[in-house]
Order: structure tokens, then sequence, then C-alpha cells
């Protein structure tokens, strides 16, 4: 028990903090706790809020569509090369997003998506734009900018099943003269299926929860919830309507990840029923 | 299907596809990166891409920034600096101390509790940063009111501690599962307290996996920026925040000298722990 405790005591603060944020949501004054009451959750329901939220759903969304549709080639890709060099060069360069401050990542993004970055020159000398294109402070930078954050997370697990998934079915489906694509949507998406909704899950909740680069590539023009949630603390200094929209934002984290969990496990009975 | 992609045989349609939305995401993905390190070694002083001369001038400057300069009010970059580190190294050291005996506990002893004690450390990286920001700030504002004693440092350790907690712990178990209780027992069969045994003979064999997560944690402190952001005060602020503060209004190639800096210092860092630990460690 004695082994245990040094740790438990640093995760103390978590669990006092997650506590606090809970009690806050139903206080009944908007700077302390005081009483009980269910007014910030009911002015949760107000337009803005409400705008954030589908703004924040349709986001992460969008943003796990695209995170997964690269993920899977470059599991694929990361699956069949073979030597050691190029397996760790590809390694590393999908790792980089995890690893660097998002901060720095978003001034990467802002000097390729700027009015005079790499983005905008490129278009011109190819003469497919006239003028540059406003990228960035939009919703298209936001999307980006997820995208690029969240890519490790979609690609190591589809890595990961793609391993542990059988060769045999493909060659035979060969054999038998299924075109390629046909197996890859036949037989290899099928039985990446776990691994494919347990991924997209979790690239969803992060980016439904995303915070820096909705403020870095947004501006103020793009308010996901995270970003609404930290306007209602500084300028409002509406603490409790700020735990009570945190709270709404952990559900929809929750809910995405339990769902996807039943899928999963949904999946596989399925398949062992077959 | 690695054999389909590959194959000239194969149609190649489907080869072509898939290569080009491989290429395209490993391109997306270190994007920004590439044009922060080319940007950061341009000549002149605007920010379009591509840069039309090279030179160092920007690091120049950015060791002025960073050590030059007036060191002595709260708000320098060198003050902010020496806090990211100081931050840094408290997470590793609290983080280490806790998880090293933790997964000895739970590998040699846990049992069904072994599974419940890791989900509960791992909780924390369910939470939405800004949410852990928000409840972490709540609690220091009503610590702060009620007690009247400011955390300092520990503001900004606290937090950062939580969330290295699960990679540190998940790479001390790693390395725990390499002792064999043999050698343990042997140490005790020759007349070694448990104690003894564990501290001259399971740390040392645990060693790779220590020093990886002591680098994770390190990591994990430096590049955070959504809670220090809420957490941060006049006095007590990291890198990260400094640079934010800076470029609020525009970007300059100094704060790119610095970002590539910091970047050549992960990348380092991360380098250092594959070595250490050839292939095994667990970032996920």
């Amino acid at each position: 028990m004695l082994l245990v405790l040094p740790a438990l005591v640093l995760l103390l603060p978590f669990l006092a903090a997650v506590l606090f944020v809970l009690r806050y949501s139903v206080s009944g004054e908007s700077q302390a706790i005081a009483g009980w009451s269910l007014a910030h959750y009911q002015a949760l329901l107000e337009p803005f809020f409400l705008r954030s939220v589908g703004l924040t759903l349709k986001l992460a969304t969008l943003s796990t569509v695209l995170c997964m549709l690269l993920a899977v080639p470059i599991a694929m890709l990361m699956a069949a090369v073979a030597q050691p060099l190029w397996r760790r060069v590809m390694t590393s360069l999908v790792l980089l997003p995890m690893i660097l401050n998002l901060l720095i990542q978003s001034y990467g993004w802002m000097m390729v998506l700027g009015p005079t970055g790499a983005a905008n020159s490129l278009l011109l000398k190819a003469g497919l734009i006239e003028q540059p294109v406003q990228m960035l402070f939009n919703e298209f930078g936001v999307l980006i900018g997820l995208v690029q954050t969240t890519l490790p997370l979609a690609v190591f697990p589809v890595l990961g099943s793609m391993r542990v998934m059988s060769q045999d079915y493909l060659e035979a489906a060969g054999t038998l003269g299924a075109t390629p694509w046909r197996s890859f949507f036949d037989i290899t998406l099928p039985l990446l299926k776990p691994g494919l909704i347990s991924a997209a899950s979790i690239v969803f909740a992060f980016n439904a929860s995303a915070f820096a680069i909705p403020l870095l590539l947004g501006g103020r023009r793009v308010q996901m919830m995270g970003v609404a949630i930290r306007d209602m603390i500084s300028p409002l200094f509406d603490w409790a309507g700020a735990s009570a929209a945190g709270v709404a934002l952990i559900l929809i984290t929750l809910v995405t990840m339990a769902a996807a969990t039943w899928l999963t496990t949904h999946a596989v009975q399925l398949k062992e029923v077959r | 299907m690695s054999a389909s992609l590959w194959s000239r045989t194969s149609s190649g349609s489907f080869r072509a596809v898939m290569l080009a939305l491989a290429g395209l995401g490993l391109v997306v993905a270190a994007l920004p990166v590439l044009v922060i390190v080319v940007m950061s070694f341009s000549g002149d002083g605007s920010l379009a891409f591509p840069p039309r001369s090279l030179s160092l001038r920007w690091y120049g400057a950015a060791l002025d920034v960073l050590f030059g300069g007036d060191s002595d009010s709260a708000t320098s970059a060198f003050e902010s600096m020496a806090t990211s580190f100081t931050v840094g190294a408290i997470t590793m050291c609290a983080t280490t101390m806790a998880c090293v005996p933790l997964a000895y506990a739970l590998v040699r002893r846990g049992g069904r509790w072994r599974q419940w004690v890791e989900l509960l450390f791992t909780l924390p990286l369910v939470f939405p940063l800004v949410v852990l920001g928000v409840a972490y700030l709540l609690l220091s504002e009503t610590l702060t009111r009620q007690t009247g004693s400011e955390l300092g440092l520990l503001r900004l350790a606290i937090p950062h501690i939580v969330l290295a907690l699960p990679f540190v712990l998940r790479n001390c178990l790693s390395a725990m599962h390499g002792v064999g209780r043999d050698l343990e027992e042997a140490a005790m069969s020759l007349g070694a307290s448990p104690l003894r045994a564990a501290i001259d003979v399971v740390v040392p064999l645990m060693k790779p996996g220590i020093l990886a997560g002591l680098i994770f944690a390190f990591i994990i402190s430096f590049n955070e920026f959504t809670i220090s952001f809420f957490m941060y005060t006049i006095d007590v602020r990291t890198l990260p925040i400094w640079m934010y503060s800076r470029t609020v209004s525009s970007l300059d190639p100094t704060t790119l000298a610095i970002s590539t800096l910091i970047i050549a210092l992960d990348v380092a860092l991360i380098t250092w722990v594959d070595k250490i630990v050839a292939g095994k460690g667990s970032l996920f």
C-alpha cells in the first residue's frame, strides 16, 4: 500500500479538480460554490452556445472523416515497408504532430495558409487563382489543423489492427481474380472495422474538445466549444457557466467513446457468431 | 494487402490512389514543421514563402532575446524559459518517483486490481484539456481565496504531472515486466532485505524504462500549451505562453527561430528515447 501512496497523492488534485467542476456546474452563484441550481445548464440552451455545439460537431465529424481517409493508406504503406530505415522515417514523420507543441505547429500552418503563404503562392503561380484566398482564421484553416494534429491518433491503432490481420483472405481473393479495389472494400475494410471504429472515436473525441488549434487558426471567428468555454472564463468570469459547458463537452466525448466501444464489441461478436 | 500495394502487376488505379493519399497524409503531417524550419533560416524580414535569401540572422536575434536582454523582469523570455525547464524537471522527478514503486507493486502484487489502477491513471487523458484547465483554475483560485497562499510554480507542475503520469507509468510497467522474480529472490536468499533487493537489483534493471519515462515526462511538460494557458499568471509563465503573448498580434521570424530550437530539442530527446528502449518504448 505504501508503494501506491505517492502516485495516488499526485493524482489527488486531478480528482479534486474534476469534482470541483461538477459541483460548480450546479452552483447557485456564478463565481462561488453556493446553493444548488440548474440555471447554468439551462443557459447552455441559448442560441449562442447551441451554435458552438453545432460547429464543434460539424468540424469534429469532418476532420474525423478526412483523418481516416488519410490514415488508412498511410497505415497500409507503413505495414508494407520492410526496410527498417524507411519504416523509422515514416514512423517519426507520423509521430511528429503528436509530440510537438500545438502552438508551434499552428505557426507552421499560419505560414502555409496565410495570404502570402506557401499554399497561396503555389496556387497563384499555377494560375489557378488570381488573388490570394482566405484560408486562415476561418473553418477551413481549423479543419486542416485538426486533421493534421490528430493523424497519429488514427494511424497507429489502424496500423496495429492491420499487422494482426491475416493476409490469407486477400491472397485467396487475388487468386480468384478480385480486383484490388474489390478486395479492399470487401475484405480489408470489414476486417479492420473494429480498429477503424475505435481510432475514429478517439480522433472525434480529441477534435471535439480541441482548444489550441481553433484558438490559433480560427481566431475569434470559429467558436468551437473549447474556445467558447475559455471565453466564459476569461472576459466573462462566468465560472459556473464554463463548468456546465465543460460537463456538456465531457458528455459529448464520453458518449462517442461509449458508442464506439459498443459498436466494436458488437462487430467482434457478430464475427464470432459467423 | 501489402503485396497488392506494391506488386507491379496489380491494377494501377488502386495502387496509385492509395500511394497518393498516403503521400498527401505524410506531407500534411510534416508540413508545418518543415515550413517553420525553412522560414527560420530566411534572410528577409517578411514571412512570404518561399524565402528569397537564407541567413542565420534570426537565430542571432533569438539567442539575444532568450539570453541577452533584461533577464530581471518577470515577463522576460529567459525567465519563462527557466520556468519551463524547472516545471519540466519537477514533473520528471515527481512522476518517476511515484511510478517506479507503483509499477513494482502492480506487477508483483497487483492481481486483479491492476487493470483498474491503470485505468484510473489513464483517466486524465480522456478529459478534454480545456475542462482540465477550467478545473485546475477553479481549484487554485478557491485555494488562494480561502487560505491566501499562492502555489507558485506548482500551479503549472501539478497539472503537468497528471498529464505525464499515464505515459511514465506505462514505461515503468513495461520495464518492470522485463525484471524476473528470480534475480530478486536470489538477492534475498543471499541475505538482502526486500527493500535492498528492490533498490539494488530491480531498479537498475528497470533503468531503460525509467529513463524513457523521465524523458517523456519532460517532453509532455515542456510542450504543454492548453492547461498552461488557463493557469499562467504574470509571474509564472512557460516558454510557449511567452511565445503566444509575443505573437498574439503578428508572427515574427525570431519566434520561428526559437520554435526551431524547441523542435530540435524535442527531436533530439525522442531520438534518445528511441535509442534507449530500442523500439520497445510505448508512447501509446
